[in-house]
């Protein structure tokens, strides 16, 4: 009874987490899917949420969801603007986009490192206090983590299924001539999903910020875990993308439990080894 | 066609071993013989990642080869305490058999998945020599100590390879080698066989290519060269660690091979050299110079999405009348 206890009571840390990851992996997939380029600056936008959740919400004082509305509206316009000045020539060509996102990774941490310093900044939880229950313990602020994400990402599930928008997003990332002979304004599909895709890192790192330092160099890690999870699930899979979530959120909460965090992290690579030799289109069938 | 690309490609070869034998007599700043001896041994990894890139394959784990010749050279050395002579064909031969499996596992595999798999891979070997075999590997810390190259001997006569200047010369002579034989590969029977898996695979297996074959012919001696770069890193700097063969390095070989330019054999060498010298320039800005690199890398990507050999053949193609178009060209 107790190791049952102790293992949900890890399987809840874990999925706080990994339900923000999945946030962030839902934006590298869309991206890809539209445009067929991995976006490797996609941490960076994590972080620029950080940075917003500080400096709006804890300087500013501004009210949490409040705050998390904005950034994601800010970051949206922002990754737009770069989709059309930097990444739509670069659409065809995965290998250039790929390095110019690797320079704009470079670009925006070494930007915010001279802009804001690099130094470790706090955010307080805007929902402070724990829950007791069954034998389990659960801080507020996670639990707000979690509701919160799962709203965005059935925010972004009603959007692509039942709006028009949506609908001409899944469009083009089925056929992209297809649908433009259709009438449906690709250029302007892509930038909306780069920009979509970008603001859903940013409200990542805007949840995550009062449970790790926010810091310029805080998108590496979300980054790889939600590279990751797009791998497990398929590139270009969204519900594959919540499929590998929810995989490697178990794997990273219960596995500790048995064997040490090296070899963790030795499996979750070995079965996305296994994975694309067996199944290469990903968990979920499309 | 392909004599004149040869014979071109043969004085650029020669033109710039001229140049990189004289570059410490000129300069006796051992500041600027290190930065040489570090654009050299990147020459090898990019020159060596480009044969592989060309045949549509981004192999990711490349570093990680290197790291494998590195890791088991050095260990060679300081556990058996081998010589320098005997650990460097034994270490690049263990990173040609890796990449031979890792070819043989991803036979089936295209495009973005192999790049992804790759992907996973690297990061598992460098999980390997961060948390496993500690006594052997050494583990966090990796391996401090690693001795200088053994010096080489004909006889009575024997050349020390300690100071910085031999060190640059030896890694001198591997390039030459591994140029040359780059070189011979690039404009063979083998390298026409690798141009055409790159136009389309389905074509030239249809005219009798042994397209697998020749991916994993390519794998080989690409993991080889690696290995050999990795040797000399692991004894030249006598310190390794796993995070040398991480994914920052492997971006930074990436940067040079794609900005250089995946379709001209020199590409690489343009990129390597050019970068490495840009951030020389660079390092003085700190966080500017990041800055600075990443908005060049940026810059480059959307003026010249093929590479600046890329664009430079396209310019040139363009300027002669009645020329054969670059992509006809782009193999010989």
């Amino acid at each position: 009874m107790f190791e049952a206890t102790l293992a949900f009571q890890a399987l809840i840390n874990g999925a706080s987490v990994a339900l923000v990851y999945i946030l962030v992996a839902l934006g590298l997939t869309l991206i890809f899917s539209i445009m067929g380029i991995i976006n490797f600056a996609h941490g960076e936008f994590y972080m620029l949420g950080g940075f917003a959740a500080y400096y709006l919400a804890q300087v500013a004082g501004m009210n949490y969801i409040a705050m998390l509305a904005v950034t994601f509206l800010a970051v949206c316009a922002f990754g737009f603007c770069l989709e059309r000045l930097l990444f739509e020539p670069l659409r065809a060509q995965p290998l250039s986009g790929f390095i110019a996102s690797l320079g704009l990774l470079l670009v925006l941490q070494a930007g915010v490192s001279i802009l804001f310093g690099v130094t470790d900044k706090r955010v307080d939880s805007p929902f402070p206090g724990i829950l007791h229950g069954y034998g389990l313990v659960i801080s507020r602020e996670r639990l707000f983590v979690m509701m919160a994400s799962a709203v965005l990402i059935a925010l972004l599930y009603c959007f692509l299924r039942w709006s028009k928008q949506g609908l001409a997003l899944r469009a083009a990332a089925q056929e992209w001539e297809a649908a433009a002979v259709l009438g449906i304004n690709v250029n302007r599909i892509s930038g909306l999903a780069f920009g979509m895709g970008c603001a859903l890192a940013a409200a990542a790192g805007a949840l995550l910020a009062p449970v790790f330092y926010v810091t310029p160099t805080m998108g590496a890690q979300p980054l790889v875990k939600a590279f990751i999870i797009v791998i497990i699930g398929g590139m270009g899979s969204l519900p594959g993308a919540v499929a590998g979530g929810a995989f490697l959120g178990l794997l990273e909460s219960i596995g500790p439990m048995f064997f040490s965090p090296a070899t963790v992290d030795l499996l979750g690579f070995g079965a996305i080894v296994v994975l694309l030799l067996v199944r290469p289109t990903g968990l979920v069938k499309s | 066609m392909t004599w004149t690309g040869q014979a071109r490609s043969i004085v650029a070869f020669l033109l710039l071993t001229f140049a990189a034998s004289v570059v410490p007599v000129v300069t006796h700043d051992l500041y600027k013989v290190d930065v040489a001896t570090t654009i050299l041994q990147d020459l090898i990894l990019a020159m060596s990642l480009r044969v592989v890139m060309n045949l549509g394959l981004l192999n990711l784990a490349h570093t990680s080869l290197m790291g494998i010749g590195a890791y088991v050279s050095a260990a060679l050395a300081m556990r058996l305490g081998m010589s320098f002579w005997l650990t460097l064909p034994i270490a690049a031969g263990a990173a040609a058999l890796m990449a031979l499996a890792l070819g043989m596992l991803t036979l089936r595999l295209h495009g973005p998945y192999f790049f992804l798999l790759t992907f996973a891979v690297m990061s598992m070997i460098q999980l390997f020599f961060h948390s496993y075999l500690e006594e052997i590997f050494g583990g966090a810390t990796g391996l401090i100590g690693v001795p200088r190259p053994n010096p080489l001997g004909f006889g009575s006569f024997t050349l020390p390879l300690v100071s910085k200047v031999s060190l640059y010369y030896l890694i001198l002579a591997f390039w030459i080698a591994a140029a040359a034989v780059l070189i011979r590969l690039e404009y063979s029977r083998l390298g026409l066989q690798c141009a055409a898996v790159k136009q389309s695979e389905a074509v030239a297996r249809s005219v009798g290519i042994h397209t697998i074959r020749c991916k994993l012919l390519v794998l080989s001696l690409s993991g080889f060269l690696a290995g050999v770069a990795g040797v000399f890193f692991a004894h030249s700097r006598g310190v390794i660690n796993s995070s040398d063969f991480g994914i920052d390095p492997m971006l930074k070989l990436l940067v040079y091979v794609v900005v250089g330019g995946v379709s001209n054999f020199w590409g690489p060498v343009v990129g390597t050299i050019g970068f490495s010298v840009l951030s020389e320039y660079l390092r003085s800005f700190h966080f500017l110079e990041t800055l600075m690199y990443g908005a060049v890398l940026i810059a480059v990507m959307r003026l010249f999405p093929e590479g600046i050999t890329g664009a430079c053949e396209r310019i040139f193609a363009a300027a002669r009348p009645g020329s054969v178009p670059s992509h006809v060209t782009a193999g010989a």
